[in-house]
């Protein structure tokens, strides 16, 4: 029917289910996505995606009907603020895309409205039973606690986070402990467009390396380095779905695991799918073998893993 | 147990050593029994059921127990309890790295989460240990797995791997033991080295009582360790050196109380039984001694080659015929204890003194004395090496003279000079993750050597790269993989490495029919190509000359 979901590669109609790199490239010729979404590519620098493109906003349940007949139908997920599944109805049959996707609350965005459909094309990501992660609450009371014995100890609390999501929703968690918080680069970049969404971050302020002592830093994994180099007593915390696991400091560098995702865990994916009702789900990103084998062994639906472009980590 | 765990998570949390240092000794300070400080100091040592070690003489051999449990035991209680399949436990286990951890992370929603004491973590690491049939032990794993809490379950399997991995050494764990009961680091590492024994060492510094630990037959302490010489270096100057030849045997600590002996390896263990003769002969050491020393394969007068000992510790049942096919001797290096005292602090000439007199009184053609002799000049010691390799052994030691024997140290105070046999350029042909802090790089690599267009395994080694090199070598291995087999992951012969090794040997086991000893990595060979690496040819030739030479080890080292 002619609309491509989450193309990598120029096609004349895709679905852009949130902003992040991996599900987001530019010259289509039309583009479907949220407001919010479309806000967020508008803030890329690395490539002009909106550019020569029609572009058309889709609200949450608010049905578009395309030529082929189809009718297609926006749905909340939880993963980054503007983040949507989308809802395919085409000869009686439906298909739901969930894009990247949570079932637990998240701290920044909306919350996943489960679907019921017939044919599912879900995220493994985080498709195996190890994976278990902590709710938003206990999350936000980890991060904020590491700060503050970070802070009385004279040392500095460093947490990374991807650019897009994770970066804000620690700003947002730290501000409103009312922890003093210096956010980098491209982090801090997006807190505008999250604050257009109706979040408050109050009380940050940019990284500034000669005046660090007494506030929370907030960077890019990439940074790192950089903040280690410099001397001062940094202490490191990763917040992310792989921090799950031990072995998460290695690759990290990090001595505090915080583990919280914008992706569901292995019970959250059990559940969606569940959830759905789908008599078939294809599956794609992540451990995708794993995650089709077993809903074939023990839900007795019709799975497959799917291939999809290059899947880059964005947790 | 479950304070145990919480607490080994808080260490593992900290980067810096002082941290974890601290964090464990905040935990110290909360057990109140002195049996409860045994077990955690015991358990963080990775010796979940060790008890004394046993006693042996010509009458009774009592087994030191040890428990030890495969992963089979461990995967299949995981399968059971769980319900998940093989291959879902493989992946798992195989992205998380470790057992301890994986069982406890799959284990998370199925436990009924009851608190397990030190004391009951104490008693189930006894009664599997008890038990002889595997089917019983996986009965008992599942039922474990089931009850108690995840955080638990993870530290309980780590335990009985040995290692904890959350970067805690045994000296870290005596730091912790000294600022948890107020004592100075520096006495309750002595009070240890004396006692070869933490756990009672940390009893006593908590009821200051340090002073009284004296050397206790029967429990090894460390042995002093001997550094490596570079290939041509001289020995520092301005100081005397005294000469003797390296053995390449196994090193062995004799314990003898007025007739009764142990002998302790390297790893702690009572290998008393694998040497009934030796345990007869060290009898005959009037008083009581511990006594340092190297066990040898020996006829005519010399060493017969480690291989020929390797037969003989090969044997499940050590038989009257292989005790007269391959005789042993103690070669006797040092002395550590002397009738009621520790002979640690004096100098090397008064040990010396003490050791001759030991073992000329036992008066036994099984108990030897190392041939000692002063370092006139550095300019000897090429010489002085060509002798000892003629001899069969393997290299030289020097000892300083004056010097103290220091239990656990590789400090200079011994050097050993040695060479490797041969190098040889290999290309890499499969690779593996490595485990704890390499689980997620290819640090382990196979190898082979050319065989016209073929080219055949000759090995595997896994150390001698820097971590920047594992990681980056990593990348390239995953960009010219062609396959992957489990865990093994092929790649197409492109990664060239300089391989040192110390003798090469006739085996089944790799496509190229030889085994290089002790391979380790010299250098990545970057500058080469595979069609540039060594042939099979080279190899042979290689193996040729060995046999003129008895083979060179790098063993459980001096
Ligand atoms: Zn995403």
């Amino acid at each position: 029917m002619g609309l491509w979901l989450d193309s990598i590669v120029p096609v004349a109609a895709n679905w852009i289910s949130h902003a992040h790199s991996d599900h987001s490239r530019g010259g289509h010729g039309r583009i479907l996505a949220s407001p919010e979404t479309i806000r967020f590519l508008r803030l890329r620098e690395d490539e002009q995606i909106l550019a020569g493109s029609v572009i058309e906003p889709m609200e949450c349940d608010a049905p578009v009907s395309l030529p082929s007949g189809a009718v297609i139908t926006a749905k909340p997920a939880a993963h980054i603020t503007g983040a949507r599944q989308l809802l395919v109805e085409f000869g009686g049959e439906r298909l739901l895309y969930t894009g990247d996707i949570k079932l637990q609350k998240p701290l920044l965005g909306a919350e996943t409205e489960i679907v019921p459909c017939d044919h599912l094309i879900i995220e493994s990501t985080f498709g195996l039973p190890v994976y278990r992660f902590l709710t938003c609450e206990q999350a936000a009371e980890r991060i904020v606690r590491f700060a503050r014995e970070c802070l009385s100890e004279g040392s500095i609390p460093v947490f990374l986070g991807y650019p897009l999501g994770r970066g804000q929703e620690i700003v947002y968690t730290l501000c409103r402990a009312g922890i003093p918080t210096a956010v980098h680069g491209a982090i801090a970049r997006l807190i505008p467009a999250h604050e257009e969404s109706g979040y408050q971050f109050c009380g940050w302020e940019p990284y500034d390396a000669a005046n660090m002592p007494g506030k929370a830093h907030v960077v890019t994994p990439g940074f790192r380095n950089t903040l280690e180099a410099s001397g001062k007593p940094v202490r490191i915390a990763y917040v992310s779905g792989w921090a799950a696991v031990d072995n998460a400091r290695a690759r990290s560098g990090a001595e505090e695991l915080i583990p919280y995702s914008d992706h569901a865990g292995f019970q959250e994916l059990l559940d969606i799918v569940d959830g759905s009702g789908a008599r078939r789900v294809d599956v794609v990103h992540g451990y995708t073998e794993t995650f089709a084998r077993i809903l074939r062994e023990r839900r007795n639906i019709d799975a497959r893993a799917a291939m999809v472009g290059v899947h880059v980590e964005d947790d | 147990m479950d304070a145990l765990a919480e607490a080994c998570e808080r260490v593992a949390s900290h980067a810096g050593r002082l941290a974890k240092v601290a964090a464990l000794a905040e935990y110290f300070r909360t057990l109140e029994s002195d049996e409860d400080l045994r077990r955690a100091v015991q358990f963080l040592l990775g010796r979940p059921a060790a008890m004394a070690p046993a006693v042996s003489n010509l009458f009774e051999t009592v087994e030191a127990p040890k428990l030890a449990l495969g992963y089979a035991v461990i995967r299949d209680a995981l399968r059971a309890a769980s319900g998940w399949d093989d291959e879902t436990l493989r992946v798992c286990h195989r992205e998380v790295g470790d057992g301890g951890e994986t069982v406890g992370l799959i284990m998370a929603p199925f436990t009924a989460g009851e608190p397990m004491s030190l004391e009951r973590a104490e008693q189930l690491y006894l009664q599997l240990h008890a038990m002889r049939r595997a089917d019983a032990r996986v009965r008992m794993m599942t039922e474990i797995f089931r009850t108690y809490r995840p955080l638990t379950l993870k530290y309980f399997i780590k335990a009985i791997g040995n290692s904890f991995r959350i970067g805690l050494q045994e000296k870290m764990v005596e730091e912790a033991v000294a600022a948890a009961t107020g004592k100075s680091a520096a006495a309750v590492r002595a009070a240890n080295n004396r006692l070869g024994d933490l756990a009672a060492v940390a009893i006593a510094a908590r009821h200051d009582q340090l002073d009284s630990i004296e050397a206790r037959l029967f429990h090894p302490m460390d042995f002093m360790l001997a550094k490596p010489l570079e290939d041509g270096a001289a020995p520092p100057e301005g100081v005397e050196w005294y000469v003797e030849e390296k053995y390449d045997g196994v090193r062995a600590q004799a314990h003898c109380d007025h007739g009764a002996v142990a002998i302790f390896s390297r790893g702690m263990e009572d290998v008393s039984k694998s040497y009934p003769e030796l345990v007869s002969a060290l009898g005959r050491v009037p008083g009581s001694a511990i006594l340092d020393g190297e066990i040898l394969a020996w006829r005519d007068g010399r060493a017969l080659s480690f291989t020929m000992l390797q037969q003989r510790l090969a044997r499940k049942k050590l038989t009257e015929a292989m005790q007269v096919s391959i005789p042993v001797v103690f070669m006797g290096y040092d002395v550590l204890y002397r009738d009621g005292g520790l002979t640690l602090d004096q100098t090397l000439e008064e040990r010396r003194a003490m050791l001759e007199a030991a073992v000329n009184d036992a008066a036994s053609d099984r108990v030897l004395l190392s041939p000692q002799a002063k370092l006139a000049d550095v300019a000897e010691i090429p010489a002085r090496y060509e002798a000892a390799r003629e001899n069969g052994n393997e290299g030289l030691l020097l000892k300083r003279a004056g010097s103290l024997y220091e239990p656990g140290k590789r400090g200079g105070a011994w050097l050993k000079v040695k060479r490797a046999f041969a190098t040889l350029d290999v290309v890499i042909t499969a690779a593996e993750q490595g485990h704890g802090k390499r689980a997620t790089v290819l640090s382990d690599y196979t190898f082979a050597v050319r065989s016209g267009d073929q080219y055949l395994n000759i090995g595997k080694a896994y150390s001698g790269l820097t971590d920047a090199e594992i990681r980056e070598m990593t990348k390239v291995l995953r960009d010219i993989a062609i396959g992957r087999y489990s865990r093994v992951l092929l790649v197409k012969p492109q990664q060239v490495l300089e391989v040192g090794f110390d003798g090469i040997q006739k085996s089944p086991r790799h496509k190229s029919g030889y085994a290089l000893r002790f391979p380790r990595i010299l250098r990545w060979r970057t500058d080469k190509r595979a069609e540039d690496c060594d042939t099979i040819e080279r190899v042979q030739e290689l193996y040729q000359s060995s046999l003129n030479l008895t083979p060179n080890r790098v063993g459980d080292d001096a």
